[in-house]
């Protein structure tokens, strides 16, 4: 099966080709060529990934671009990490689809919707099969265009056309860190494959500081990509997307896609202490800095793409504490919860038609399907013990224990007791309390949107028991067998009082937005006053749009305008000296032209002159 | 037969010169026809050529010699000296640029369906202009690649002064004046290597210059060469252009006529990088090497400068003009970074921003002809009423910042790989471009596309349709097809680019 792994990413291509070909003639028709084209995708990667668990390692090139000598290559690897996020981005395209059928109900652009979906999953898997940087990079940059046509889809919105120029520019810059990176590697290594980075990487024939310079560069294009702080600020915005666009591109896969790079390029990571510690830091500072937003934004949405920005951020955590499994297996039960989380929220914002959650309320008797799986999805992220968010987060938290790194221990035990607060804040925000809007008003999804739903719930209540401290280590044995020297054990161990610690946080936090938001026998503001400093700097989220329109943006306009008078004023200015000098010249010649027999004879006497002159002095040619 | 294949390309467009000087001045429709029938044998046969090397035919087979000019009485020495010959030839750098000539003049003259007025006379001169191009990229020597050249300037000064928009008489002096001077420059670089050496054919002066151990006619000191070279790269550097020498083309790229402008970036600037490989870099590889830096500077400047300004335009075909700036300073840095990468980016980038100008450019002749402007306040909410335009638009603006799948990434990337091998600091820098690129790119197909406000008038309503889906789809095809498989481009480049590298790295 493995052989004919290209046909995954070719199945989704050939929907977007029919979609677009078809010009919007098909209309929801085109939905179910999308889905039935994904689900062949999903049915191959699944047979991939069940080969794999046996098979070794497959991969097959041919020759894409020569450049003198050297043979850049393009094809395709099936190995273990590849193997599972195929199965993941396929599976979760499948289902966003399917619940699109429902959400999207009524949509004029109804086909160029699941064509762009086509093409994005295209793109995403394309960028994991991936065997080189170059191909990598490649579809790296496609699934960048297919996030900026989705978040863009509602193009005569300005708030969409904005959030997808910002999103593809951010990412972009990124992507330029990355590209570097690329460029770099190839000249010290002579390649752009994956096995002959590797090993001279490990032969030790590149110095420290290259591999060090390296790596950052290629992290920064990770940052770009999985909203990592700084160049974050256009996840939250992305969220002007249509909401099932939000569940696969900017919370399950896309934006995964950082952790994925890191993830597969650890061995690289792990040459460099320092890089480690930068993606650690990174990712342990942008945890607990999204969560903290996160906790007093209004805009359903936005406190969940403030969610997925940290959680991103733990699995870089994960990652740059050596945690190769931990980070991995986070990826992968996030994208589970995470997806139903944009799914459950969907089928709100499609109930009520709002995204304010200062609006909502008491709607667990209304959404009898959505409410217990927002439910199960909250508590997945939260890490409530047994279900799939626990185990993945312990996982991390004892990574990052082990690594004696307890500075960014004790951040990420913060950030777990912030993100049960602010999440659980969400789900009695929504469905505890007082309903405000009339009751017959609000309708339950219909059952192609709550199918979906159910399944992503299953699968974030027992997702986790894959790798669990009690009944085995299967994910993480599997994920580093026969690279056990390089990617470490399949599970971190580490001492039982810290998974304790997890469950007592994560109830602590629970706890806390009950008493507030449920119960209401502590005031709202009780954790911070609504006109206090720290209250204004979480809601404007720490000003960082502005700090970046204040210093960057108006430093490129601004150079902008300067360079527009250089182009005025010294390129203009050259312009008339040169066509003034030659309409001088001209005038001359003219003048010359008067007709003085004297006036001729005297002109040709000086340039025989001259040319005699030059003659004598040169001898007779200029050498 | 094969010999005169090569005459028979450069001059097919006589043909249709011929039929159109036979009618009358007011038939609109049928010298329209003519003028675009009287660009496909070209066509037919630069696709023959191409055939004719993918089946195995060696490209000098098409070569041709002729006894045409003699100076002087020299035959006892030399039967050489100082002849020039009618000679025509090809080769894989060529054979590219030939075809980009063909299919972009033809899908030009499709899109000239727009011009208003004086139809005979326009194709007449597209028509001589195409004779001109076709003869730059096949001349074997430099009389007479000189004499096609000019034979370029003079139809295209007369295209951009009649048919185009309010200043494009203005626009037309600058064009004149700035490519005289170019002119003039590589007209004296000629001469005197003519008087030198005895000969123009560019092989045997190749030969000359880099082996050496040939008796030349003349010595030439060293620093004469420097001269030559500097001579050589100042003429074709204006003519790509790079900054400071841009500015003719700005406003040639904002005052002609989209369908000529199409020709103007899609063909005639790549004769500015064709030189720069062909003389500077092929005759004088040593002296070239040392000023390498200079161009990867210049390079450099134009990239950013071309970048920063398309950023705050108004008129969309401003924004156009100063992204050719851009896109040439990256040819530039390509041909200054010394290597095999490098070159083969720049080669890659004049061939895929040819194709990527040329559709945008058609572009905006399809949207003027319906909306009357092409400044960016007035425009907005394309995509509801010309989706299939707007479509076109941004995959073509996507092209043009290089995303991966599209021409651009392949010759940007190479660009880059080259660059930073030779100059790593200059290409840091440089790579700042591309986020520059992304932003001014998606700022002017946004503002167009995207948004609430529709700016056209109800009649004017429609998509691009019919023969318009011709140009748009065959240049879109070239684009994707050069970005998914560029080995498709890469392979007939390849032996003409070793050769040079081996001048270059050869000493």
């Amino acid at each position: 099966m493995m052989e004919n792994a290209w046909l995954i990413p070719i199945f989704p291509l050939v929907t977007f080709l029919v979609l677009l070909l078809s010009g919007g003639r098909l209309r929801e028709r085109g939905a179910y060529i999308g889905i039935i084209f994904t689900l062949a995708s999903f049915v191959l990667s699944v047979l991939a990934l069940v080969e794999r668990l046996t098979a070794p390692t497959y991969k097959t090139t041919m020759d894409w671009l020569s450049i003198g000598g050297t043979q850049l290559t393009a094809g395709f690897e099936i190995n273990q990490l590849n193997a599972l996020m195929l199965v993941i981005v396929s599976f979760v395209s499948l289902l966003v689809q399917i619940y699109s059928l429902g959400y999207m109900k009524g949509e004029e652009r109804f086909s160029t919707f699941y064509a762009y979906l086509g093409f994005f999953t295209f793109a995403m898997l394309g960028l994991v099969m991936a065997p080189n940087l170059v191909q990598l990079y490649f579809f790296w940059e496609l699934v960048g265009v297919g996030s900026f046509l989705l978040i863009g889809f509602y193009f005569y919105r300005q708030e969409a056309k904005d959030a997808a120029k910002k999103a593809f520019i951010m990412t972009r810059i990124g992507d330029v860190g990355l590209l570097i990176g690329i460029i770099l590697l190839f000249w010290e290594t002579g390649s752009f494959e994956y096995e002959e980075i590797f090993q001279a990487v490990q032969a030790g024939v590149i110095p420290d500081g290259s591999i060090t310079l390296i790596a950052i560069l290629i992290f920064i294009g990770a940052v770009g990509k999985s909203g990592q702080f700084p160049l974050h600020t256009w996840l939250p915005d992305a969220m002007e997307g249509p909401t099932p666009v939000s569940a696969l591109i900017h919370a399950a896969t896309m934006v995964a896609a950082g952790v994925y790079l890191v993830a597969t390029m650890f061995p690289l990571f792990l040459a460099s202490d320092a890089a480690m510690q930068v993606v650690a830091v990174t990712g342990g500072f942008t945890a607990i800095f999204a969560a903290s937003i996160a906790t007093v934004q209004k805009d359903i949405k936005r406190v969940l793409a403030y969610s997925t920005i940290s959680q991103l951020g733990f699995m870089m955590l994960a990652l740059g504490t050596a945690g190769y499994v931990a980070g991995v297996f986070h990826l992968m039960t996030h994208a589970f919860f995470k997806a139903l989380l944009f799914l459950a929220a969907g089928s709100v914002i499609h109930a009520i038609h709002t995204q304010d959650i200062e609006r909502m309320g008491g709607l667990w008797g209304r959404l009898k399907w959505t409410g217990p799986l927002f439910l199960a999805g909250t508590l997945a992220i939260s890490g409530f013990p047994l279900l799939s968010g626990f185990f993945s987060k312990d996982e991390i938290l004892m990574a990052a224990w082990a690594n004696g790194n307890y500075f960014l221990f004790s951040l990420a035990v913060i950030t777990s007791f912030l993100t049960a607060f602010y999440m659980f804040r969400l789900f009695f925000m929504i469905f505890a309390g007082e309903s405000r809007i009339q009751a017959e008003q609000v309708k339950e999804s219909p059952a192609i949107m709550l199918l979906p739903m159910l399944v992503l719930g299953i699968l974030a209540v027992v997702g986790g028991y894959i790798q669990t401290p009690w009944f085995g280590t299967f994910l993480g044995e599997w994920l580093v067998e026969g690279n056990e020297a390089v990617l470490g054990s399949g599970h971190s161990e580490g001492p039982v009082w810290i998974m304790l610690l997890a469950v007592l946080i994560a109830l602590a936090g629970i706890f806390l937005a009950y008493m507030i938001y449920a119960k209401t026998k502590l005031p709202r503001e009780w954790l911070v006053k609504k006109d206090s400093t720290l209250y204004r700097i979480l809601e404007n989220k720490f000003y960082i749009d502005e700090i970046y329109y204040f210093t960057i943006v108006q430093l490129i306009k601004g150079i902008g305008l300067f360079l527009s008078y250089v182009e005025r004023f010294i390129i203009g200015g050259l312009v008339t000296t040169v066509t003034g000098s030659i309409e001088g010249l001209g005038k001359i010649g003219s003048k010359l032209q008067s007709g003085q027999v004297q006036q001729y004879g005297m002109i040709a006497f000086l340039g025989l002159a001259v040319l005699l002159v030059i003659f004598a002095l040169t001898g007779g040619y200029l050498r | 037969m094969n010999v005169y294949l090569l005459s028979l390309l450069v001059f097919s467009p006589l043909l249709g010169i011929l039929m159109i000087s036979l009618m009358p001045k007011k038939e609109e429709r049928t010298i329209k026809q003519f003028g675009f029938f009287g660009t496909l044998p070209p066509l037919i046969l630069s696709f023959f050529l191409c055939s004719q090397y993918y089946s195995g035919v060696a490209l000098s087979a098409f070569s041709i010699k002729v006894d045409w000019i003699r100076f002087g009485n020299l035959e006892m020495y030399d039967p050489k000296l100082f002849a020039v010959n009618y000679e025509l030839g090809l080769d894989g750098l060529s054979l590219s640029f030939i075809l980009l000539t063909t299919i972009v003049s033809s899908l030009a003259a499709m899109a000239s369906i727009y011009i208003k007025q004086g139809w005979k006379g326009y194709y007449l001169l597209f028509l001589i202009l195409e004779i001109g191009m076709l003869g730059v990229f096949t001349a074997e020597n430099l009389i007479l690649f000189f004499i096609f050249f000019e034979m370029t300037l003079v139809p295209a000064f007369f295209l951009i002064g009649r048919w185009g928009f309010l200043e494009r008489e203005k626009a037309s002096y600058y064009f004149l004046i700035y490519n005289g001077i170019g002119s003039a420059v590589l007209l004296v670089a000629i001469l005197i290597l003519f008087a030198r050496t005895g000969t123009t054919n560019i092989a045997a002066l190749t030969q000359m210059m880099t082996m050496g151990g040939v008796s030349l006619f003349a010595p030439i000191s060293s620093s004469m060469k420097y001269g030559l070279c500097l001579a050589f790269l100042i003429a074709f550097a204006i003519k790509l252009p790079v900054f400071p020498f841009h500015s003719w083309m700005v406003r040639v790229h904002a005052e002609a006529h989209p369908s000529i402008v199409m020709v103007h970036a899609g063909v005639l600037l790549k004769i500015g990088a064709y030189g720069i490989i062909r003389f500077a870099m092929g005759i004088f590889p040593e002296q070239y090497e040392s000023l390498a830096l200079a161009l990867v500077l210049m390079g450099v400047i134009s990239f950013l400068y071309g970048a920063w300004l398309a950023m705050v335009q108004t008129d969309f075909k401003l924004v156009l003009a100063y992204s050719s700036i851009s896109h040439m300073g990256i040819v530039m840095m390509g041909l200054g970074a010394l290597n095999e990468a490098g070159l083969q980016g720049a080669v890659f980038q004049v061939i895929s921003h040819g194709l990527i100008a040329a559709l945008l450019f058609f572009l905006v002749g399809a949207l003027y002809e319906r909306t009357g402007s092409t400044m960016l306040p007035n425009l907005g909410g394309l995509a509801r009423s010309m989706p299939v335009f707007s479509g076109f638009l941004l995959a073509c603006g996507l092209a043009s910042l290089g995303l991966p799948g599209m021409s651009g990434f392949i010759s940007e990337f190479m660009v880059f790989l080259g660059l930073f091998k030779g100059q790593p600091l200059l290409a840091a820098i440089a790579v700042i471009g591309l986020i520059f690129t992304a932003i001014y790119i998606l700022r002017a197909v946004m503002l167009m596309t995207f948004g609430k406000n529709d700016s056209l008038e109800e009649k004017e309503k429609r998509d691009i349709e019919g023969w318009e889906l011709v140009p748009a789809l065959v240049l879109l095809g070239l684009i994707i097809a050069i970005g998914v498989y560029p080995n498709l481009l890469g392979g007939p480049i390849q032996s003409t680019i070793e050769a040079v590298m081996l001048a270059l790295g050869g000493r």
